[in-house]
């Protein structure tokens, strides 16, 4: 299990004030869940995941990872990036198979592990292919077969599908959840839409900025329905689906957060 | 009834070769500049023929292209000042060489280290910053005085007009990684060592060749200058020996000759870049 506890990031800002990130952020992340950040821009989603991923150091609280404190980023916790980060002169499948060599694996273990993982995500016919010759979605699905190379405990999402089109940001959370269905990896994503939050997570949490804390936390099962029957409809048109979705969009839209007016509500929404 | 999707013998077949086409670069990308620089080569040519021709020029400060030509063939025949061409060549070569080789191999780590580590910068960012700028015909006094008029003087004072510029490209190179891709690899498991050899080093590839091919050009500007310290053999010490005779087409010809191999080392290298780094400029 990942705990989060208590966890607060002061950052240091210009003129010597500070920041105050994240708040007290108390998070547990079980074997098989989908945990979704849902909240405004700056309000610390990233904050939290990149101490999750151990790219920053806590202020205050603890992280810890089937009991292990979380201070460095490892293998045990899988990153997909908002940015593709793909390195652009290796192939396809070198960069799936990156964390497999950094752990020492022969060169055709290597390769049949990265031809099985692109089959997950649909690109096997793209395993000798650069990553500038992919589309968005492409790269951010090499991104995620990357990630699972390594077999790790939890999968951390930034926004990943974030520059997607809808089109393929729909095919693509489908993937997900089948390779989520398939794999029983626990997963903490990051998300501003409310719609994508509602789909793809077990548990809910919406967070609100200045400071960044979780204020209200929903628990679902959209997404085991969805990955059960795989009808995208039944789900849409669930009258609690619709509930959630006004009831969270009150909570993120709040009146009592700082600087929001009233023509400013659909702002983040798109 | 309308059907948009009806196969129809109207609908041109594809063209048997078609038309392929690429993202517009930005600025001049892979634009093919050859043909207009060999023109320009051609008119300035043309020119020089003509002033010669119709003496706009006295010879003695601008011979015709014919002359130097022909004192080309000369000196390629019976040598120059006790030596042939290619050993004047070759004596250039070898010491341009040497000096890239041993600025290389001491610019890159360096560079990479001033990018990684504090104390690698801090203590090598003061000496290199206060040399750097300075010509190396101000401290060519220095080489002769403290390593003497043979050969040693003479590379070094090539090596360090090189190491400037590689070093500082390879420093920028470490200093312009992402983040986002560090941490990818250190999520993937990467050791520090990992870290550095499969993202540091072939991030900052790119740049060190850009570093390397300014440094030969350096290297070869330096060249003339190098050879003033008592060289019998060398481009630049032939270069330097006809001027004491205003034998201007003798300069000439030494002008061209290291022209023709500054122009190769740089073709090399482009063609090196083109090998080791063909993602650049695609991320
Ligand atoms: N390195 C930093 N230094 C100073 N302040 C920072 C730093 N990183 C983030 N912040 C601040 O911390 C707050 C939270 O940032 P964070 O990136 O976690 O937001 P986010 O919820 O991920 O937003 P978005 O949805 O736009 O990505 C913001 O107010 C931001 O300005
Ligand atoms: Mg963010």
């Amino acid at each position: 299990m990942l705990q989060v506890r208590n966890a607060s990031v002061f950052f240091p800002a210009r003129d010597g004030r500070t920041v105050h990130a994240l708040d007290r952020a108390s998070l547990d992340i079980d074997a098989g869940s989908i945990v979704v950040a849902l909240g405004a821009s700056g309000c610390g989603k990233s904050t939290l995941l990149n101490a999750i991923a151990g790219f920053l150091p806590l202020s205050e609280g603890a992280i810890t990872l089937d009991g292990q404190p979380v201070e460095k980023p490892g293998a045990d916790r899988g990153v997909v990036f908002q940015k593709d980060t793909l390195l652009p002169w290796k192939t396809v499948a070198e960069n799936v198979a990156l964390g497999l060599k950094f752990a020492g694996l022969p060169a055709r273990r290597r390769r049949e592990r990265a031809e099985e993982l692109l089959g997950l995500v649909g690109l096997e016919d793209f395993a000798d292919a650069t990553p500038h010759e992919l589309s968005g979605g492409m790269r951010q699905r090499v991104g995620i077969a990357r990630a699972l190379a390594t077999d790790p405990k939890i999968l951390l999402m930034d926004e990943p599908f974030g520059a997607l089109d809808s089109l393929t940001r729909e095919q693509m959370q489908e993937l997900l959840i089948d390779v989520w269905a398939r794999t029983g990896k626990r997963i903490f994503f990051i998300t501003h839409s409310i719609e994508e939050a509602l789909f793809l997570g077990t548990t809910v949490v919406v967070m609100s900025p200045r400071p960044g804390r979780i204020t209200a936390r929903f628990d679902l099962d959209f997404v085991r329905r969805f990955a059960a029957d795989r009808d995208v409809r039944a789900v849409l048109s669930d009258p609690r689906f619709a509930e959630l979705h006004d009831e969270i969009r009150n909570i993120v839209h709040r009146p009592s957060h700082e600087g929001r007016r009233g023509g400013q509500r659909e702002g983040w929404l798109q | 009834m309308t059907d948009l999707a009806r196969a129809d013998d109207t609908t041109p077949a594809p063209p048997a070769a078609p038309k392929l086409v690429q993202l517009h670069p930005f600025g001049l990308g892979g634009a093919r500049t050859a043909p207009i620089s060999l023109a320009t080569g051609a008119a300035l040519l043309g020119l020089w023929f003509l002033a010669a021709q119709y003496r706009l020029v006295p010879p003695l400060f601008l011979p015709s292209p014919q002359e130097v030509a022909t004192q080309f063939l000369a000196i390629a025949e019976d040598g120059y000042a006790g030596a042939t061409l290619w050993e004047h060549v070759a004596a250039s070569l070898f010491r341009i060489v040497t000096a890239a080789v041993i600025a290389a191999s001491l610019a890159i780590p360096l560079g990479l280290a001033m990018g990684l580590n504090r104390w690698a910068k801090g203590v090598l960012d003061t000496p290199i910053e206060f040399y750097w700028p300075l010509p190396p015909l101000a401290y060519l006094p220095l080489m002769i005085i403290w390593l003497g008029i043979g050969e040693l003087s003479k590379i070094v004072l090539l090596t360090l007009a090189m190491f400037a510029p590689i070093c500082l490209s390879a420093q920028a190179g470490v200093r312009a990684l992402p983040i986002e891709r560090v941490n990818a690899a250190l999520s993937l498991g990467a050791t520090r060592w990992q870290l550095f050899r499969a993202i540091v080093l072939p991030s900052a590839l790119p740049e060190i060749l850009t570093g390397l091919r300014i440094g030969i050009g350096v290297g070869w500007s330096t060249l003339v200058a190098a050879e003033l310290i008592a060289a019998t053999r060398g481009i630049g010490f032939m270069i330097m020996s006809a001027s004491h005779f205003l034998a201007t087409d003798v300069v000439f010809v030494g002008i061209g000759v290291i022209a023709v191999w500054a122009f190769a080392f740089s073709y090399g290298m482009r063609l090196l870049e083109a090998w080791l780094v063909p993602w650049k400029g695609k991320s």
